[in-house]
């Protein structure tokens, strides 16, 4: 069984809109390798390759080489025996798809934007190009991952209500990155993953403790629901001791009382050092921390864990400042992200 | 019960009583007892020297109470119509608003001017406009917007003691009428600057002013009877403005309705929906935010198109039926 999969135009650069196809690498017909360039597009800031997601054939040219093309447009249609996964980015299981998100972001996510789905992802079906919606379901809709585009509208004028919103699908990628994170409590722990990632480093002249650190961390997550499949905010620190490496998680640190947290902190630390975590506070990370201080190491680029989307190490620099990296998920927000990401917790220092 | 006429006499009376340097200077506030009947007795109760009959010139009321504010006086203005309030521009905007800014603080302009406002008296365009857009527009003016006798009289005695200007606006159709709750005997204060909510609901916000409060109450006990139930907000002072008890309830309600009987055309009322687009609760919007307001024209002399120029209080119980009916 072969699906359809348009290949659309990237969205590149936070301001990008549209982008200019300057010429095609591949004709109706051609066999394609994941990996191989499809074609070329330029816009004010970049000039790039668009590569295959995926092994196939191309089924016809939707744009002309000169074309203006909207991001989230069709630029070429392929036909392809491999499941691509436009919503899958939580598949930990699958090793085909996860190489596939991969590749799609080396040609950063088209993913999200794509107006056709393939059939076998059974993602709600787009209803609503131009989106109408009253305030607070443009809140719910981005806390509960729902794509407003495929809320079909009830409203005078049709404007998307509360009630459209609560009758809504959610996205099945969320559904999918939930479901996985579920069964990541019983698989344990994996550091290996497929992933195309992005690390940022920036010196802070400030003093802080964990409780201080990941309270301000779990504050900047806050304001990004985009970037989390669960409600809440879970830091997981991760503490060394003779026992290995324990992760206890601290669920919503910027919600607590700070003196309650530095307390919780603390134990937590110390019962850590003897091997001994509440197994309650062993699951639910949405991100993770790792202080290298202590190997008076200034810093590394912190790994992600499969599921989180960020994570961030502090280094020991000079007895005044530290050395704050965070790396982030490309699948899920773009260097400028992440820029904003580290910039946000660096002020909140 | 005191008609709001009444509960506005009370509280000069227990001013005059409180201070000496308390006196009411305007167009026929004296021997005929106010062009509404406001000041009453007090001429005969208080004598010339502190109710004061003065010529028609409003520019030189308003002046003169000027000056006696700053020498020391509270005086209370009357103002006939709101409407002449345009004669007495330049000492209300430039001179009171501005001389305790202009003098580094230095000096103060203890005064309160009161007018009668609005329409629905057949008196047509130049005697009938609601104004409440231009004062709250000027920083220095403090803007009194009551919407029954208790606090009429709560407002009015904060208003004389306030150390600099205070416009109070009060409207001509409710002059006559007493008001739900009884005005409190006594002194009794009511802050400037504090909004009230007179009636709490949880499906729809109603922010109104002035006689406009009246009409959203009976709309909001109507059709509490069909169970759509209101909120209804009433600033009372305009500038400066409360919002904090519409954003909570905004938060609750998702819906927000604003009523104001001046025309919608740059009107007060805009501000409130300004702020609420500008804040947090803005995500708590589940409609459009909805404006019943005055038609962008001089209010009418015949009385069928003078009704018609200015929310009644059918057009708010259809508005709100409607934006608790289609936005859910």
């Amino acid at each position: 069984m072969s699906f359809k999969y348009p290949v659309v135009m990237p969205k590149m650069s936070m301001t990008m809109e549209t982008g200019e196809l300057i010429n095609f690498h591949v004709a109706v017909g051609d066999q394609v390798k994941s990996g191989d360039v499809l074609f070329e597009v330029m816009t004010d800031k970049i000039d790039m390759e668009v590569e295959a997601p995926a092994d196939g054939v191309i089924e016809s040219l939707v744009a002309n080489p000169g074309d203006v093309v909207e991001i989230g447009k069709p630029v070429l249609i392929m036909l392809t025996e491999t499941e691509v996964m436009a919503f899958d980015f939580g598949a930990t299981e699958d090793e085909e798809s996860t190489i596939v998100a991969a590749v799609e972001v080396a040609a950063p996510a088209p993913v999200v934007e794509a107006p056709v789905i393939a059939p076998v992802v059974a993602a709600p079906a787009i209803v609503n190009e131009t989106v109408k919606a009253v305030p607070k379901a443009r809140v719910e809709a981005a806390n509960r991952g729902i794509d407003l585009r495929t809320v079909r509208a009830t409203g005078p004028d049709r404007t998307i209500t509360m009630e459209d919103v609560n009758g809504a699908q959610l996205d099945p990628a969320i559904i999918k990155r939930q479901e996985a994170n579920k069964a990541l409590i019983a698989k344990g722990i994996e550091m290996t993953r497929a992933i195309a990632q992005a690390s940022f480093t920036r010196s802070v002249n400030a003093n802080f403790d964990h409780a201080q650190f990941i309270a301000a961390w779990a504050k900047v997550l806050r304001n990004r629901p985009d970037l989390a499949a669960h409600e809440h905010i879970g830091v997981a620190l991760i503490i060394e001791s003779k026992y290995g490496s324990a992760l206890p998680v601290f669920r919503d640190p910027d919600r607590s009382n700070h003196a309650d947290l530095v307390a919780l902190v603390a134990s937590t630390t110390d019962a850590a050092k003897n091997g001994k975590v509440p197994v309650a506070m062993l699951s639910g990370a949405t991100t993770t921390v790792f202080d290298l201080t202590t190997y008076s190491m200034s810093s590394a680029t912190p790994l992600l864990f499969p599921n989180q989307v960020t994570s961030v190490t502090i280094g020991y620099e000079s007895a005044t400042t530290k050395i704050v990296s965070l790396t982030i998920d490309l699948n899920f927000c773009d260097f400028y992200d992440g820029a904003l990401l580290l910039d946000a917790l660096v002020a909140s220092l | 019960m005191l008609t709001m006429a009444e509960a506005v006499r009370e509280a000069m009376s227990i001013a005059f009583e409180e201070r000496p340097e308390v006196f009411l200077l305007g167009e026929d506030v004296g021997i005929y007892g106010g062009a509404f009947g406001v000041s009453g007795d007090m001429y005969h109760k208080y004598g010339a020297d502190r109710v004061l009959d003065t010529p028609i010139a409003e520019l030189g009321i308003v002046g003169a109470a000027v000056g006696a504010a700053l020498s020391g006086m509270r005086p209370i203005v009357e103002i006939q119509f709101s409407d002449f309030t345009a004669q007495a521009m330049d000492q209300i905007a430039n001179q009171a608003a501005k001389i305790h800014f202009m003098l580094g603080g230095a000096l103060h302009v203890p005064m309160v001017l009161r007018t009668p406002q609005g329409s629905g008296t057949g008196a047509a365009a130049q005697h009938s406009q609601n104004l409440e857009p231009w004062f709250a527009s000027v920083p220095g003016l403090k803007v009194v917007v009551p919407s029954n006798p208790a606090d009429a009289k709560g407002l009015l005695l904060s208003a004389i003691d306030d150390p600099n200007p205070v416009i109070f606006l009060e409207h001509k159709l409710l002059y006559k009428i007493p008001g739900r709750d009884p005005v409190p005997e006594g002194a009794t204060r009511i802050p400037l600057g504090v909004s009230k909510v007179v009636r709490e609901g949880k499906d729809l916000t109603i922010v109104a002013t002035g006689i406009m409060v009246n009409k959203s109450y009976e709309v909001a006990e109507k059709l509490a009877a069909e169970g759509i139930t209101i909120t209804l907000i009433d600033p009372r002072t305009i500038s400066p403005l409360d919002m904090n008890p519409v954003f909570e309830s905004v938060e609750k309600t998702g819906r927000l309705m604003v009523v104001q009987e001046g025309p919608a055309q740059a009107g007060f009322i805009n501000e409130v929906i300004a702020q609420l687009a500008g804040s947090s609760s803005f995500g708590s919007l589940i409609a459009p935010i909805k404006r019943l307001a005055g038609m962008n024209i001089p209010i009418p002399y015949a009385p069928q198109l003078e009704k018609a120029a200015v929310p009644q209080i059918e057009d708010i119980e259809i508005a709100a039926r409607e934006i608790v009916k289609n936005w859910r």
